[in-house]
């Protein structure tokens, strides 16, 4: 009945899917590589307890694969919340015409349910053949002894269950929007008042705050604690998960000043000014769209920073100079493929971004049309779009980097004060903070070329035609 | 002065024509004359308009010719589908004709690029649609500057002065932070009255800008629209089926099937009425 009229554009499903198999390949390439060093491992008759490595492998495999788990939710959760504001209207119409909200909620849920093991099993297959292959050619290369090799592990269903649930979930969590459209919305208002300007969830406010607060005092406590034990550190952990929970679900308090901010360092052209309005009118939009990729750049930035400070203190505390070498190299691996792993969660991140851009730009087709129609050449509404798309990257980017660096510090700090007794300055790790912002110099032009085009095809005429 | 290159046959014969005598159209047969020596701001000559092609093809507007007077409210009136917009967005730059010419004051647009026609929306015609007006991310301030904006520039002392006088008198005043969403339906019209008038251009163009308004407010807003072409001297083209709206105007022009059936001067709503259902009975 009504649920069928809510059926979406395929397109709009895409990057979930596209996130969804990211995270779950990522799972799943994590659970056969660990699967595999521990067989390689086990053949080796020097290494012993291969127990051992097992479990710290798992402890590896499960936090890397957490992580990028925990950055695909909240992008699907927004990419949700894009489309649900998107089909505002449509829904109005469907409850002025008597279809209850919890139903129409728990149809767009169970969406994000389909589409989510969909992507999971695109990951699982993805995942197992990267696996296969790397078996296939590590053994003929001799990188890999040969052993016996078992890519169809019934463990590797688990990220691949875990992806799917999480979905679903956070289809439930980004469609919460969905109760509050009231059927008036579809009738009258000749201009598009989004709910976004309209919800502003004070319990959200105050929890969000809450959070923040209590966990930079928690994450002070760590760091005087760590002046005198590492133990500080487990504190500081959880200071640093509590803050930082509070910044992503107060992400619309805090990304627009921040893009206020680095909108007005685009100048004053009529493109660039009405691009930074755009991104501040509508702080939910712009928060959904950025927050991701804050958590992906924070956390890339947070484990750099945290090895660099660590690495910087071990090296100098060691007198031989080859002996620094080795551990200095060591670390450096460490170091590049902990980043790596981190960085795979900014890409779902980016992914998100890229996919927010385009929906919105779909979304205000009648607003482009209308600019147009008034004057508004072409090129001015590729610049306005790409400037949007710039903005909201380095805005994202630069906070990452902040906190990032913030919180990769109190990590180093709390662990290392007790035995520098003293406060350490963070070690900043400049290539990979050049690959960051590389990296999101290449994604705001990557997420504005397809809207910028869609965007400029847009004719001032049906625009304007009502339907 | 760019003469336009009006030669006799372009003119429309008398056979098929719809314009009476002594329209100025008319009397210029064998001159080389321009639009503005014609009283016009905006002409359109053996226009037509196809949409499609091959057998499921609309001929929306089929060889029109006709000139819209300098300092005068016209209103366009015809069924719907008679094919009202469609001759507003070609003679607007907003489209463009199959064949035929447009003038917008010397200028002719028909053949215009892209880029051309942008800047000729922008600097020379305002408008004033039946609802998305405003750009929601900006106030009514925002909003009424955004022609400004476009163009990257600010209003000079004249035009600021122009623009305090227009909110003042459209009742804007307090409400000049306000975002659209804020406005009430007959606001957010003059809001878009306001920035239409702005820029003071050749020509504004009205797409039904009472259609999706209660009739009372309707009615203000068509009275802004008549205040504006008797005082300011602001030439205005508006596209309306309704016939109150229409008996605001100083000339009304009726299209029915893409042609122009009938063109009179100020005509009271129950004429106007019965001239449109004539023309839906003929029909
Ligand atoms: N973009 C288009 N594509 C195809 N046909 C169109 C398009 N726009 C208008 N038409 C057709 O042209 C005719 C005139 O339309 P329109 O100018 O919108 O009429 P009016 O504004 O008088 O109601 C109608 O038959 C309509 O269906
Ligand atoms: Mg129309």
């Amino acid at each position: 009945m009504s649920i069928r009229a809510l059926s979406s554009h395929p397109r709009d499903h895409v990057a979930t899917i596209v996130v969804a198999a990211l995270s779950s390949a990522f799972g799943v390439v994590m659970l056969e590589a660990s699967g595999i060093i521990a067989t390689a491992v086990g053949t080796d008759e020097v290494v012993s307890g291969s127990t051992t490595v097992r479990l710290v492998l798992s402890v590896v495999t499960s936090v890397f694969t957490l992580i990028a788990v925990y950055v695909g939710a909240i992008v699907t959760a927004n990419t949700f919340a894009t489309i649900i504001a998107g089909r505002t209207r449509q829904i109005a119409l469907l409850r002025l015409i008597g279809a209850q909200a919890g139903r129409l909620r728990r149809a767009v849920a169970t969406e994000g349910l389909l589409v989510g093991v969909m992507g999971a099993i695109v990951g699982l297959v993805i995942g197992a053949a990267i696996a296969a292959a790397a078996i296939a050619s590590g053994t003929s290369a001799g990188w890999l002894p040969s052993a016996d090799y078992v890519v169809m592990e019934p463990l590797i269903l688990l990220p691949v269950a875990v992806v799917a649930v999480t979905t679903w979930a956070s289809a439930w969590v980004g469609s919460r929007a969905v109760t509050t459209v009231t059927p008036l919305a579809a009738v009258g208002a000749a201009v598009d008042a989004r709910l976004e300007s309209a919800r502003r969830g004070v319990a959200r406010n105050i929890a969000a705050i809450t959070l923040a607060g209590a966990g930079f005092a928690l994450l002070a406590l760590g760091v005087v604690i760590g002046l005198s034990t590492p133990i500080g550190l487990l504190v500081s952990f959880f200071g640093g998960v509590l803050s930082f929970t509070g910044i992503v679900l107060g992400a619309h308090l805090v990304m627009p000043p921040v893009l206020r901010l680095v909108g007005r360092a685009f100048g004053p052209r009529p493109a660039a000014r009405l691009a930074a309005e755009n991104a501040v009118r509508f702080p939910e939009r712009s928060s959904r769209a950025t927050i991701g990729l804050v958590i992906g750049v924070t956390l890339v930035t947070m484990f750099a920073v945290a090895m660099a400070s660590y690495r910087a203190m071990i090296l100098s505390s060691i007198d031989d100079p080859t002996m620094a070498r080795a551990v200095d190299q060591s670390l450096t691996v460490t170091t590049a493929i902990f980043a790596g792993l981190v960085g795979f969660s900014a890409i779902i991140a980016a992914v998100g971004m890229i996919n927010n851009l385009s929906l919105s730009v779909l979304q205000r087709t009648r607003e482009l049309g209308l600019l147009r129609a008034l004057g508004f050449t072409s090129r001015q509404v590729r610049g306005m779009i790409l400037t949007e798309s710039a903005q909201m990257t380095v805005a994202a980017v630069l906070l990452g980097l902040v906190l990032g660096v913030f919180y990769g510090w109190a990590a180093a700090q709390s662990i290392l004060g007790s035995l520098t007794h003293g406060i350490i300055a963070p070690a900043l790790p400049w290539p990979i903070i050049a690959i960051v912002v590389i990296g999101g110099a290449a994604l705001s032009l990557a997420a504005s070329v397809a809207p910028s085009r869609r965007a400029t095809t847009v004719s001032p005429v049906v625009a304007l035609t009502v339907q | 002065m760019r003469r336009p290159k009006v030669i006799p046959e372009m003119y429309p014969t008398p056979s098929c024509s719809p314009i009476r005598r002594g329209d100025p159209l008319r009397s210029v047969d064998d001159m080389q004359i321009t639009t503005t020596d014609l009283g016009l701001v905006a002409r359109v000559t053996h226009l037509s308009k196809q949409f499609g092609e091959g057998p499921g093809a609309v001929r929306a507007l089929d060889d029109i010719s006709i000139g819209i007077r300098r300092g005068e409210f016209t209103a366009i009136m015809g069924p719907s589908g008679s094919g009202k917009s469609t001759m507003m967005h070609v003679m607007a730059g907003l489209d463009s004709p199959t064949s035929g010419e447009v003038w917008i004051g010397d200028t002719e647009i028909s053949r215009m690029r892209d880029a051309e026609l942008t800047l000729i929306r922008r600097r020379r015609v305002g408008f004033v649609f039946q609802s998305f007006n405003l750009v929601p991310t900006l106030d009514v301030r925002g909003n009424i500057l955004l022609p400004f904006e476009l163009d990257g520039r600010r209003p000079t002392a004249d035009e600021s002065v122009w623009i305090e006088h227009l909110t003042q008198s459209l009742g804007l005043t307090s409400r000049i932070t306000h975002r659209p969403h804020e406005l009430s339906g007959g606001q957010q019209q003059r809001v878009a009255i306001a920035r239409a008038l702005a820029t003071r251009p050749d020509l504004v163009f009205a797409d039904e800008p009472t259609g999706s308004l209660d009739s009372r407010t309707g009615r203000e807003v068509l009275a802004l629209l008549a205040t504006a072409a008797r005082d300011y001297d602001q030439s205005i083209a508006m596209v309306t089926h309704d016939p109150i709206a229409a008996s605001h105007a100083d000339r009304i022009l009726f299209l029915a099937d893409g042609r122009i059936v009938d063109d009179r001067g100020a005509t009271a709503a129950e004429d106007i009425s019965r001239i449109m259902l004539g023309m839906e009975a003929a029909a």
